[in-house]
């Protein structure tokens, strides 16, 4: 994780300095790009929310104040709420809210399941879980997130996110094939 | 599981066997346009600089990097395998002002966790004057490097690892960039006088990272038995098909082969060129590369060469290389690649690796026969008839050698001489560091485990279940458990895999998930990972795996101790002066009230980061230890001095606190090389006091002149001092009473630069009873 005051200070100089800024950018790309593609599963999609996130950092970094949380957290925020207005103008307003649908993206995902290795079929199990239920796992187990920060990038309480993360926990249980034995070692 | 917050969510094990199979998991990296990044910056800089304030000047860098502000930024970031800086170049010497003719983005810069053997890759795009450019580089602390264009990536190579926990700088001095480059790319819009002037930089550009904080060497070291030790995250090597194998070399890098011609630093292969006088050479079909833990290749070593052996010291590997005639030459390289020796030549390349035998003999198998030759190729024994698969294990502690006999499998020992017969059938023989042999024997329906733990005295230890066979053994660092791969011997058999089994054959344990497809383990020789190939079900192949195996440790007293020094030492650097204090007991309170120490930093300055040297054991309290930690002080951002407290941490109740500090004098930073860690090691009847520098030393400046220990009264006490250049590591070796003794080191000690050490360094020594 980054160092709390680094961060702040490298944050604090981006509100003036474009290559502090850019150091941000250089910083957070990956996780970034990584995050909206496991929301979209597109690459050219990604692609474009990623830039979408950065170019309104950038508007808005004057305004973004420190409240305690990794700047990354606001970052993971403006991922989710870009990836939202995509669906929003792609088929009007979208309940974003656990259960939701989306466009499918199952036949790909099934063809990865059968050729890929274990640890890409679990992936794609997360794949097909409700959205709320799939950030919360991404931000977990991807991207290492503490519950907290989960909580303030999804805009929910603490207990909330470990009630998804129990659920989705769950429903993997009961979704991953057989042979993956899962069981109490 | 190893996430309070996961242990706390999850207390169903059904419900833990998933969370860990999806910690041990991660998703596949997703599809990325490898111009996207640097695409959408341009886009981004370009806005920031129309809509942010400018500012009064540019640096090359994307980030500010004046001087005065070149902070060794504290920016943990994900653990990546490549140092990746971004550097923008200006063009001057045209008739306008300048302006950015390269502008490569850095995925990461002032990284936080660079590998100790990871090379600093720095790309470029645009013409740049390559010479100029590589001739320019300086680094600090000083370190040997050798350099290398690969395309437009600067490639800056460490001759040796690199010191942990050191913040290292990457200074191109703008001064040694007026050489005009041989093939110079003109930029658009240059007019011919232009085109002749060659790209000049306008200031220093400085760029910095920070290497990994290793572990502190524990008092009791952590068991591998196997119900202790933990499969963490895995990490593939490379595809499958572009590693044929690898081995690790005793300083935790691998030695691979690869097929001809994989990418790499100074790729592409020389072997696929090299033509000796004479017969022409057959064509290389393999090189032996080394390459970090990471996967990241690091440099060739072999051309044409296969079935890589590091000698046990490191220093040096023996491999396989194609020669004319459809021969091979059996010879000795270091690990820059240099040849060093061309022992034998044979008719073809034998099917496993050359043995060393301590550091001068090397054992190897040539048409059914066993060879023993010093490094003048002389034959050191009569050629010995094998059979079975030829397989052989020298001992590391004695010169026994474990051979499949055509008599059947022996341990020869080549001191004493004789030899003791093994059970028939034994093969798989692998050496613990304590000198112990195991070793597998294979039935119809099942396999035994035997260990010797003289190397000769052998017992059967554990048999397979039936229908299953065991393979590929493979001692824990610490000799306390193996690692074999299991392999069905019917459709019904269970699947392949690892597991360990304890040395006396308790408690088989399956490693890793559930899978069919592990196989072929290798222990690093520190035990942080394990290597091994798994069948990669897309491609087809198997690919090179590692995986992080953890080991818990019985160390609690001194993780507790260590616990609440991080505590202290946290709320000191967020300059929360009453959680540092809630740290502290009244003796503590009043020590750093009478100004011992500083609780909060500097005046003007702040503490910026810290790790921990050292712990031991108080010679003088009962439950209680000395902490020795590194403080480092920053001024306006900017890193500029360290300085060292030891602690004495006591056990208060049911809590450790801090009782009393002892402070170091603050030393400034890049002046000459520093102590990076001092680590007393038990080695009966004496101790070694080891002492790493940050920095590639003179090694005649390295003496007991230089580095000492002296006791109570000052008096300085006998000591055999030995030096490992490539590790920056000085050894003392001491016998030495209880008590409490100074290491000393004296500004004598200089770096490959002539410069010297900045103050003298000292540090206690403490032996209990």
């Amino acid at each position: 994780m980054p160092d709390g005051f680094e961060e702040r200070d490298l944050v604090e100089r981006a509100k003036q300095d474009p290559e502090a800024f850019g150091a941000l950018y250089d910083r957070y790309f990956p996780q970034i790009y990584r995050f909206a593609y496991s929301r979209v599963r597109d690459q050219s999609l990604a692609e474009d929310v990623t830039s979408e996130v950065f170019f309104k950092a950038l508007r808005n970094i004057k305004r973004y104040t420190y409240s305690g949380h990794p700047f990354s957290s606001w970052l993971y925020q403006i991922t989710l709420n870009a990836v939202a207005d995509h669906y929003r103008g792609l088929h009007g307003e979208v309940d974003l809210e656990e259960g939701a649908s989306l466009p499918s993206t199952a036949p790909a995902v099934v063809d990865e399941v059968v050729r890929r290795d274990r640890s890409r079929r679990v992936w794609a199990a997360i794949d097909q879980l409700p959205r709320q239920q799939r950030a919360a796992m991404v931000l977990k187990f991807s991207e290492d997130r503490k519950i907290e920060e989960i909580a303030q990038i999804l805009g929910k309480s603490s207990g909330a996110v470990k009630l998804l993360l129990h659920r989705a926990v769950e429903r993997l249980r009961r979704e991953l094939p057989p042979e993956f034995e899962i069981g109490v070692t | 599981m190893n996430d309070p917050e996961l242990e706390e969510l999850f207390g169903d094990p059904a419900d833990r066997a998933v969370v860990d199979l999806l910690k041990a998991s991660r998703p596949a990296a997703p599809p990325l346009d490898p111009h996207f990044h640097n695409y959408l910056r341009t886009k981004l800089m370009t806005e920031a600089r129309r809509t942010l304030p400018a500012r009064p000047s540019r640096s090359w860098l994307p980030f500010r990097l004046s001087p005065k502000t070149m902070a060794p930024a504290m920016a943990a970031v994900a653990a990546g395998f490549l140092v990746v800086l971004g550097v923008e170049i200006y063009l001057h010497g045209q008739t306008r002002a300048p302006e950015i003719a390269q502008a490569n983005i850095g995925a990461i810069n002032n990284k936080m966790d660079v590998g100790t053997g990871e090379p600093i890759v720095i790309p470029f795009t645009g013409p740049v004057d390559k010479t100029a450019v590589a001739e320019s580089v300086v680094i600090q602390p000083a370190t040997s490097v050798t350099k290398q264009w690969v395309g437009q990536n600067l490639v800056i190579i460490p001759a040796h690892p690199l010191a942990p926990n050191t913040t290292y700088s990457v200074t191109f001095k703008p001064t040694a960039t007026a050489k005009p480059s041989a093939t110079p790319t003109p930029a658009p819009q240059q007019t011919p006088a232009t085109r002749q002037t060659p790209p000049v930089v306008a200031a220093p550009v400085v760029v910095h990272f920070t290497t990994v904080r290793p572990p502190v060497t524990p008092i009791v070291p952590p068991s591998f038995k196997s119900t202790s030790v933990a499969y963490g995250y895995d990490n593939r090597l490379a595809d499958a098909g572009t590693i044929l194998g690898a081995a690790w070399t005793p300083g935790g890098q691998l030695l691979v082969t690869r097929p001809v011609g994989q990418l790499g630093p100074g790729s592409p292969s020389p072997s696929a060129s090299a033509t000796p006088s004479g017969p022409p050479a057959p064509k290389a079909t393999t090189d032996v590369w080394l390459m970090s833990s990471l996967g990241t290749p690091v440099r060739l070593l072999v051309p044409g060469g296969s079935l890589p052996a590091a000698s046990p010291s490191g220093r040096v590997v023996a491999a396989w290389q194609t020669a004319a005639g459809n021969q091979v030459n059996l010879g000795v390289w270091d690990l820059q690649g240099g040849p060093q020796a061309n022992l034998v030549t044979i008719g073809g390349i034998p099917d496993q690796a050359p043995i060393w035998i301590g550091e001068d003999r090397i054992a190897y198998v040539d048409q059914g026969r066993l060879h023993i030759v010093d490094l003048h190729g002389t034959e050191a024994s009569p050629a010995m008839r094998v059979g079975g698969h030829g397989h052989l294990a020298a001992s590391p502690v004695a010169a026994l050698l474990a051979v499949e006999a055509a008599q059947g499998p022996v341990v020869l020992d080549l001191g004493a001489g004789g030899s003791t017969a093994l059970p028939a059938g034994a093969t798989g023989f692998a050496w613990s560091s304590k000198g112990d042999l195991a070793f597998v024997a294979s039935h119809s329906a099942s396999t035994d485990l035997y260990v010797a733990a003289d190397g000769k005295s052998y017992r059967k230890v554990a048999s397979s279940p039936v229908d299953q066979t065991w393979s590929d053994v493979n001692w824990s660092p610490d000799a306390a458990s193996l690692l074999l791969a299991t392999t069905a011997t019917t459709a019904n058999g269970t699947a392949p895999g690892l597991v360990l089994v304890n040395r006396d054959g308790s408690n088989p344990t399956p490693f890793g998930p559930a899978s069919k497809e592990f196989a072929s383990p290798q222990w690093s020789p520190s035990g942080d990972l394990v290597l091994f190939t798994r069948k990669d079900e897309a491609a087809g192949g198997r690919a090179f795996w590692t995986a992080s195996a953890t080991p818990s440790t019985t160390d609690s007293a001194a993780n507790q101790a260590l616990a609440e020094v991080a505590k202290f030492m946290l709320a000191r650097i967020n300059g929360d002066n009453i959680a540092a204090q809630a740290e502290l007991d009244d003796a503590g309170v009043a020590a750093y009230k009478a100004g011992a120490s500083s609780l909060l930093g500097p005046a003007g300055g702040h503490f910026s980061r810290y790790y921990p040297v050292t712990v031991q054991p108080s010679g003088s309290k009962p439950n209680a230890f000395l902490v020795g930690v590194r403080i480092f002080s920053a001024k306006n951002g900017v890193e500029n001095s360290f300085f060292e407290e030891q602690l004495t941490v006591v056990l208060q109740g049911q809590r450790y606190l801090i009782d009393a500090v002892n402070a170091s004098p603050a030393m400034m930073l890049g002046h000459g090389p520093t102590v990076v860690s001092v680590e007393v090691v038990q080695t009966p009847p004496g101790e070694q006091v080891r002492v790493r520098f940050d920095s590639d030393l003179k090694p005649e400046t390295v003496s007991r002149d230089t580095i000492q220990v002296k006791d109570g009264d000052g008096k300085v006490v006998d000591a055999h001092l030995s030096f490992d250049p490539e590790n920056h590591l000085a050894t003392l070796a001491v016998k030495l009473r209880p008590g409490t003794y100074k290491l000393v080191i004296t500004t004598g000690v200089t770096d490959i630069n002539d410069v010297a050490l900045a103050q003298e360094y000292d540090a206690p020594v403490v032996i209990s009873p």
